[in-house]
């Protein structure tokens, strides 16, 4: 058993190195300028360029790959020789980096030529350093040169004498070029693995902050509708199984086949239709002010609950029906009902049993099925999801956020399937892994 | 011309399987009326599908406009038609020019051919093939599908075009697998056994002695896919990363609609009826077949 949940475990962690793979090529192969996209149609070709250098898009692909999933600080902190430290304003949830010079968080900057310093107080005050700069180093060349962290969160490359560009206005379009002067940037991040997918293009803010509240609200979401769809779409599915031919079965097998066979929106659409725009005795929408609004007006989450239920119910249902079937076929069964037991104990104690295993292994195997259906939920109501999270990411070219909030989903994805394949060998005893 | 009269005969016995079950006809009936709408669109419809007229906007069904009109005022029967078009009909490539089947047909034509080929490549030779092929298909099927499509059509951008190569990528995996099942079973025919014999090369195997005898399961779950392509078509639309606007695409109008659901519901109701039904019938043709064909095994 343990072996066979480290064979699984094992085989999770290479599917999820393919996938990391592919949603970078994805989304790094995408064809426009990520720059030019972000700084808006006005910024001038100096600006792109001096941008495209500082988000570190001129490094080879294999090491941006790197940088993403693993982070660049280690490879940064080697260059500049100091340790390099995180720091996060507990306000605006801004990152910056620094490096631990003997104890004083520093970053640098040159301006004009010269190298300013930035020392990070005890208090959290920042003092200006313009005392001529002393740290140059000279390459065999005779060059002087010096790694360090600059103002806008890169491991830089000064270089005396060498003139920063003169690249116009420092602010263009959304958002702002930093210009720091440097020769060489590396963009400073922890990595995808460490918790730390990079800094959102379209907030400003880090990726991991947003993202942990996103799918928090998606997982209260699919949460709930799971407690509310399993246990109604088993017991709708067992009477249909028992009344196989009979009236009852056929509303319920043609219902659940509509339900399932129409898109997830429709269903959505449908229901706001009824309860928000006819009855109008439900909000057609979920309009949420703050992280804790959730909880307070659980009214605006009945029409998204409702709606996942019902793309669920008839999947559910109808496997749950055809299991029940086939057990109720069965030859044991047969032979319950020529001892004369009873009928509620015949259904309760010798084939519910056995027909419930199948669908609850397909209820954990259908969550890729579930989570398209909550794309489209919170994108019909407005819900702040991870899948409207997604969508607007997509929309907006954030490719950080996107990638990290694709790597998450994919994780839950394989993760719950590695779970219903751990019950699964629980549940049924006649499956032994060796 | 002695073989021409029992193929004929063959395609009659299985057409008469259609006719056997009730669910597949009701499917089918649902079907070719999408099919005749999307292809007599200039025929049975009156109006432009993006002609605007502000004099009438937002109106309900009546005798001029039988669908009613949507919040521009854009007859909404003539963009239902002509929105089964672009699902069904053609495949617009560029403006001008376009290739008849439409978005779905092609993106699962193209998908199966993929599939089926790295199906039977991984089934047949097995190996090291098997191995590598099994394990990027896994991993593209740990993607949830909505997934998929979001990053697909957000790296490559929204077109018919691209819409074709997504779906195509998101369904080449499923039928691999399907296949190479397929495969790993009917390699252990006799027949295979003779035709490896008598020296038939590894192509000729692959796609004149197995992929015709595994053909029966492989359509079936083509018609399903059809019906998964129209139903995610109409989800991108939905979620803005559809055909461009103004082309009349139900998935777009279904999201047009849905800003102004409170003014005006018959703009949402019908884009959204029509890509329900369709699906539903689609559903229903490959539920009845797969139903009748079992019970002839």
């Amino acid at each position: 058993m343990a072996k066979f949940i480290a064979q699984r475990l094992l085989s999770m962690l290479l599917t999820m190195l393919i996938v990391s793979m592919a949603v970078f090529l994805i989304s790094e192969l995408a064809p426009g300028d990520v720059a030019r996209h972000i700084l808006g149609p006005f910024a001038t070709p100096e600006q792109v360029k001096l941008f495209r250098a500082q988000l570190g898009l001129n490094e080879p692909l294999t090491l941006r790959y790197v940088n993403w999933l693993f982070g660049s600080d280690w490879r940064a902190s080697r260059l500049v020789g100091h340790p390099l430290v995180r720091t996060k304003d507990p306000r605006s949830g801004q990152v910056i980096w620094w490096a631990n010079v003997d104890g004083t968080l520093t970053r640098w900057k040159m301006k004009d030529g010269k190298i300013i310093t930035y020392r990070r107080q005890q208090d959290g005050t920042v003092e200006k350093d313009e005392s001529p700069f002393t740290g140059w180093k000279t390459d065999p060349e005779g060059q002087e040169y010096f790694w360090g962290v600059d103002t806008a969160n890169h491991a830089t490359l000064w270089k005396k004498g060498v003139s920063e560009e003169k690249v116009g206005p420092a602010s263009a379009g959304r958002a702002a070029v930093e210009q720091t002067g440097g020769v060489e940037y590396i963009p400073l991040q922890k990595g995808l693995l460490r918790g730390d997918p990079g800094v959102s293009f379209r907030t400003g803010r880090p990726v991991a902050d947003t993202l942990f509240i996103r799918v928090r609200n998606s997982l209260l979401l699919a949460g709930i509708a799971f407690v509310v769809v399993m246990p109604l779409a088993l017991a709708l599915g067992v009477i249909a199984g028992l009344n196989e031919g009979k009236l009852i079965d056929r509303v319920l097998t043609i219902g659940g086949l509509t339900t399932t066979a129409s898109p997830n929106f429709a269903t959505g659409i449908f229901l706001i239709l009824i309860f928000a725009s006819w009855l109008k005795i439900l909000p057609g929408a979920v309009v949420l002010l703050d992280d804790k609004a959730i909880f307070q007006n659980p009214t605006m989450l009945i029409l998204p609950v409702a709606t996942l239920t019902l793309i669920e119910l008839g999947y559910v249902l109808r496997i749950t029906r055809a299991s029940m079937v086939e057990v109720m076929h069965e030859p044991y069964i047969r032979t319950a009902f020529l001892k004369g037991l009873p009928y509620p104990r015949i259904v309760l104690k010798h084939a519910l049993r056995n027909a419930l295993m199948a669908p609850i292994t397909v209820i954990m195997l259908h969550v890729n099925w579930l989570m398209g259906g909550i794309v489209v939920v919170e994108v019909l109501f407005s819900f702040p999801g991870l899948g409207q999270y997604l969508l607007d990411s997509a929309l907006f070219n954030d490719v950080l956020a996107m990638e990290a909030g694709a790597m998450v989903m994919v994780a839950l994805a394989v993760g719950t399937q590695l779970v219903a394949d751990i019950i699964y060998t629980f549940l049924n005893p006649r499956i032994r892994y060796t | 011309m002695t073989t021409r009269p029992s193929r004929w005969k063959k395609i009659r016995e299985s057409l008469s399987i259609l006719w056997q079950s009730k669910v597949a006809v009701i499917g089918l009936i649902i079907v070719l009326f999408w099919v005749f709408a999307a292809v007599l669109a200039p025929i049975v419809t009156t109006y432009d599908p993006n002609a605007e007229d502000a004099q009438a906007r937002n109106q309900g069904p009546s005798a001029e406009h039988w669908l009613g009109t949507d919040h521009k005022g854009r007859d909404l029967w003539s963009r239902v038609a002509y929105g089964g078009q672009i699902v069904l009909v053609k495949w617009p490539i560029t403006n001008d020019f376009w290739i008849p089947g439409g978005v779905a047909i092609w993106g699962v034509l193209i998908a199966l051919a993929i599939g089926c080929t790295l199906g039977l490549l991984s089934g047949y030779y097995g190996g090291w093939i098997d191995e590598v092929v099994m394990r990027i298909l896994d991993a593209m099927m740990a993607f949830p599908t909505i997934l998929l499509y979001l990053i697909i059509i957000a790296a490559i951008g929204a077109s018919a075009t691209n819409v074709v190569i997504a779906i195509m990528i998101a369904g080449s995996p499923g039928i691999a697998r399907l296949v190479r099942s397929l495969t790993l079973d009917i390699r252990t025919r006799d027949y295979i056994a003779a035709a490896e014999t008598r020296g038939e090369p590894g192509l000729w195997m692959m796609f004149v002695e197995i992929l015709p005898n595994a053909r029966g399961p492989i359509i079936i779950d083509a018609m399903l896919r059809v019906g998964y392509a129209i139903f995610s078509i109409g989800t991108l639309g939905f979620l803005g990363l559809g055909l461009p606007p103004p082309n009349p695409d139900w998935g777009s109008m279904v999201q047009a609609g849905h800003q102004h659901i409170f003014t005006n519901p018959w703009g949402v109701i019908w884009p959204t009826v029509a890509i329900s039904s369709l699906v539903v019938g689609l559903n229903l043709l490959a539920d009845g077949l797969r139903e009748e064909t079992l019970r002839y095994q």
